[in-house]
């Protein structure tokens, strides 16, 4: 996720504005979000259970028998959010965070992201966004209770008592359970003061290291997307047009339909994409049939291969000024002064998400209405997705989140939902839509192509004098706004959605923040130097894109962490000290430089290996690594790859850990063969074997040392991705001498 | 009509004989623990055991295991099992929180489970050899290669120690695992 869609707010509410409690009949407490002014729009049945208490604003539900629940509002994918926003609860409420039960939100507004005003999960945000709000959550419930308690005893006030697992301790050592108090507490207002804890009475935060999903997902119960099952349904596949916006010139559909339990067969077009569907009682008959539809292709007008994009690339890059995204001092003066410069143009290519739950969905809609359930980043743009490809209205339209087979942006885009539900809507049947692994492949919104041309300039005295990186690179905000925008005013009527999609692209910058996908990790260059001149150049070859974990970071690092080493070298400098001296400015990166360096034993490599280091900054979060690479001719692998992260306030110490390792093997998959090559308009890749990802064999030692602090918690699902292949382009330098400027990496 | 016996369980179905294994125990017996990742046996996210040899269920066809033996995730422990009720293989898997997405893993933990069945004592090159066709892209290969370890040892622990077995003793041992394990993790 990039900063586009980032607003100046990022706390959200105040507590005054922000926690109503109600009691439940069943004797229990609710605690919900209250929004003055939002009360009015329907959300039917989203997140409701028994006898249609729980409400679509609740976050935080104790039933007398003791079972504390909890509405997570950001979905689960790998990242650890259900653990991590568990663990703020479980803190500031007392309990042990394996007895929290959690339920998945449906859509509301209060569980929009107060970053982007959207209810989706990205950008690294889920701790960040919800440090305070869910402490304060928790921390309200047990002052409340605690009143209960002094209530029953008869106390003047709270002071005599304290709450452990549960429980409401009064000094002389008497209890009351949770459950006993809850429908007491209920009678109360929320407390505008209730204290958080200080870091010292840290129970859980910094030290919890069970994950709490993992029972389900060892045993096979995990319930995803894609084993959603309901009554009577049916299966669909769609065979789409090749090349990125053709359509259907002609289909004979004959044999397809008389097949063996086919109901239905019909051209399609949804979220920009021209097919056609086939429907049929199991999947294996749905794809049996879909190989006898013959279909005739309309290739689009303009279907260019790779080298047309990157040819395009270039002549932007020769002929437009561009934005000027950062300008510090005078570059063009430095150019003039320089007495040498140092010259470099980096390329990357398209990549696919290859979430390994390809994308489906599951849809039911007649006369009561449409309910969808989908592995979305975003339920709401979900359910914008279903209303703009149905006859159904966004009030008649309920949105389930499930279980994520990884998400890494690609289910942050919504078609697989806008497909589903034009099927159901004819169909008025329950209908599983899956992709297969070919089609997901093909027809992906791919992390941006991009090329850069740097140039450094060398002062008299031997020192970089000048920085300059121009980016040819789309705009990912254009391909994503069409949902984005009426997500974010769910009382338009649906006529509206073009209108607010259209004022959604001209308001970038001005109603939503600007798109700094391209650019960002560029312009924020960190290194202290004089004249620094960083220009993006808007170049659109057509082609979908999307966000890419790290998004923008995951080229920019490699460019600005690769052309740094450059410079280093150029200037017979060690690549470490070259960085720390330019680094005077950012004490938390020296430090972090420092530690990987002591850690990965800087200077002294594995045996027959190399070492490359790079450090970059991607949502807020400092992230050092050193690779030790082994070259053998033309081939090489990485041995073992050290990891300093600053992410301020370690919540789960081990889900931090697995996200850098998971992020450095993400990384590393497309540093050695992420590479999406488009031929006539349509992507050439296809399934596992033309597309690799990482195996065992491959995957290197991994040590991740968490820097120990208390700053307001940063991102960490994405910033372990953009120092990884820098830091493996680093050390094939020093290992042969060879600069790779292109990934994936390609040894001469 | 084919007959197959799934977790003990003995079925007879009327499924047209060119179904993949994988659609008919997802869709027709609804277990939806194993997987579908790539339709071509190139994840291992559909992996299931028959008569004990790990087999891509996505590429199989019903006919060719008619009257076999399959054992899928759900068969490995029993449903709601508690740690102890778990197989050494899982116990590793959640002591050292293996899981990220948990897309892939029941297709992992069959390969692992079948690799320890047959090398009770596997080194690092046969962990890479029997696991290298299962895909995880949330990255989890190095603690899957710990678990693995970790299983092994719990697993010739206990028939060491016969009695010991699926007590709770073990599974604090699998925490101590753990334990030393993050150590060597975070310290190299």
């Amino acid at each position: 996720m990039d900063k586009s869609l980032r607003t100046r707010s990022n706390t959200g509410l105040s507590r005054r504005s922000f926690l109503k409690a109600s009691a439940l009949s069943s004797g229990g407490l609710l605690l919900s979000v209250a929004l003055p002014g939002c009360t009015a729009i329907g959300m039917k049945n989203q997140g409701m259970t028994d006898g249609g208490e729980w409400q679509s604003n609740a976050w935080l539900r104790i039933d007398t028998d003791n079972r504390i629940t909890f509405i997570l509002d950001r979905v689960e994918m790998g990242q650890g959010t259900y653990t991590g926003l568990v663990t703020l609860l479980a803190e500031e409420l007392e309990v042990d965070p394996a007895q929290v039960q959690v339920e998945f939100a449906g859509v509301g507004s209060v569980y929009d992201n107060p970053i982007y005003k959207l209810q989706i999960t990205g950008g690294s945000t889920s701790i960040a966004s919800s440090f305070k709000r869910i402490r304060m959550a928790g921390a309200s419930a047990r002052e409340m209770l605690k009143q209960a308690a002094a209530q029953v005893w008869a106390l003047e006030n709270t002071s005599s008592l304290h709450c452990n697992n549960g429980q409401v301790i009064h000094r002389s050592g008497k209890t009351l359970s949770y459950g006993e108090l809850a429908s007491i507490a209920a009678t109360f207002a929320v407390p505008e003061d209730s204290a958080l804890k200080s870091p010292d009475e840290y129970r859980y935060i910094g030290k919890y290291n069970q994950r709490l999903d993992a029972l389900q997902k060892v045993t096979g119960q995990a319930v995803y997307g894609v084993d959603v099952e309901l009554p009577g349904m049916l299966y669909a596949v769609i065979s789409r047009a090749p090349a990125f916006g053709g359509t259907v010139k002609t289909v004979d559909s004959s044999a397809a339909k008389a097949a063996s339990g086919v109901v239905d067969v019909f051209p399609l077009q949804a979220a920009g994409r021209s097919g056609v569907a086939v429907v049929a009682r199991s999947y294996w008959q749905a794809r049996k049939a879909q190989q006898l539809l013959q279909i005739e292709w309309q290739t689009p007008e303009v279907a260019p291969g790779s080298d047309a994009i990157f040819a395009q690339y270039a002549r932007d890059l020769d002929n437009e000024d561009g934005e000027q995204v950062r300008d510090d001092g005078d570059f063009s003066a430095a150019a003039e002064q320089a007495a040498s410069t140092l010259s470099a143009e980096y390329q990357l290519p398209y990549l696919a998400h290859a979430t390994l739950e390809p994308q489906n969905c599951v849809v039911k809609a007649d006369a009561d209405g449409m309910e969808v359930w989908a592995p979305t980043q975003s339920a709401s743009m979900a359910r914008v997705a279903a209303a703009k490809h149905s006859r159904y209205s966004l009030n008649d339209i309920v949105i389930h989140t499930t279980w994520i087979g990884g998400g890494f942006g690609r289910r942050i885009l919504q078609d697989y939902v806008a497909e589903c539900a034009v099927i159901a809507d004819r169909l008025q049947q329950p209908v599983k839509l899956i992709w297969s692994r070919e089609e997901d492949t093909a027809h992906d919104w791919y992390r941006p192509a991009s090329l850069h041309r740097l140039q450094a300039t060398i002062g008299a005295d031997g020192k970089t004098s000048g920085w300059q990186h121009r980016i040819a690179h789309p705009k990912v905000f254009e391909w994503f706004v069409g949902d984005a925008a009426p997500a974010q005013y769910p009382f338009m009527p649906k006529f509206m959605f073009p209108m607010l999609a259209g004022a959604g692209k001209l308001g970038e910058g001005i109603l939503a923040p600007k798109d700094s996908s391209g650019y960002e990790g560029a312009n924020d260059v960190p290194y202290a130097l004089d004249n620094i001149d960083v220009r993006f150049i808007h170049s659109e070859p057509g082609v979908p894109v999307g966000y890419w974990r790290a998004v923008g970071f995951s080229h920019n690092g490699f460019v600005t962490e690769s052309f740094i080493d450059e410079l280093a070298h150029q200037q017979k400098q060690d690549p470490l000290t070259f960085r720390l001296e330019l680094l005077a400015r950012h004490p938390r990166a020296q430090s972090l430089l420092r530690r990987v360096a002591q850690l990965a034993d800087w200077g002294r490599p594995l045996p027959g290996c190399h070492q490359g280091v790079a450090i970059h900054k991607s949502f807020n979060t400092w992230v050092a690594q050193i690779a030790d690479v082994q070259v053998e001719g033309k081939t090489f692998s990485v041995k073992r790859v050290v990891c300093a992260v600053d992410c301020g306030q370690a919540v789960n110490p081990d889900m931090i850990r697995a996200q850098m390792e998971g992020g450095i093997i993400f990384a590393l998959t497309a540093a050695l063969y992420g590479n999406i090559t488009l031929k006539d308009g349509a992507v050439q890749q296809s399934n596992f074997h033309d597309y690799a990802l990482l195996r065992m064999p491959e995957a290197p030692q991994i040590v991740v040392d968490i820097a120990d602090n208390q700053y307001e918690p940063t991102g960490v699902g994405e910033p372990g991705v953009p120092p990884l292949a820098p830091a493996v382009a680093n050390a094939l330098f020093a290992a042969t001498g060879q600069r790779l400027r292109r990934l994936p990496l390609q040894l001469a | 009509m084919i007959r197959l016996t799934v977790n003990g369980v003995e079925h007879t179905l009327d499924v047209e004989g060119d179904t993949p294994l994988l659609w008919v125990v997802r869709d027709v017996l609804g277990l939806k623990g194993s997987k579908f990742g790539c339709g071509a046996g190139l994840c291992g996210a559909c992996t299931m055991h028959l008569n004990g040899q790990p087999i891509r269920t996505c590429i199989m066809p019903l006919s060719a295991v008619a009257g076999q033996n399959i054992t899928t995730i759900e068969g490995l422990s029993p449903a709601n099992a508690t740690l102890q009720q778990l197989t050494p293989v899982q116990q590793a898997w959640l002591a050292l929180n293996v899981p990220q997405c948990g897309y892939c893993q029941s297709g992992q933990i069959m390969a692992a489970t079948a690799l320890l069945a047959s090398n009770p004592n596997p080194s690092d090159a046969d962990i890479d050899n029997a696991m290298s066709g299962n895909i995880c892209r949330c990255g989890t290969y190095p603690r899957i290669r710990s678990a693995i370890h970790n299983a092994a040892r719990l697993m010739n622990a206990s028939a060491d120690h016969p009695q010991a077995a699926r007590n709770s003793e073990l599974f604090s041992e699998v925490t101590l695992l753990q334990a030393t394990n993050t150590e060597e993790l975070s310290h190299g």
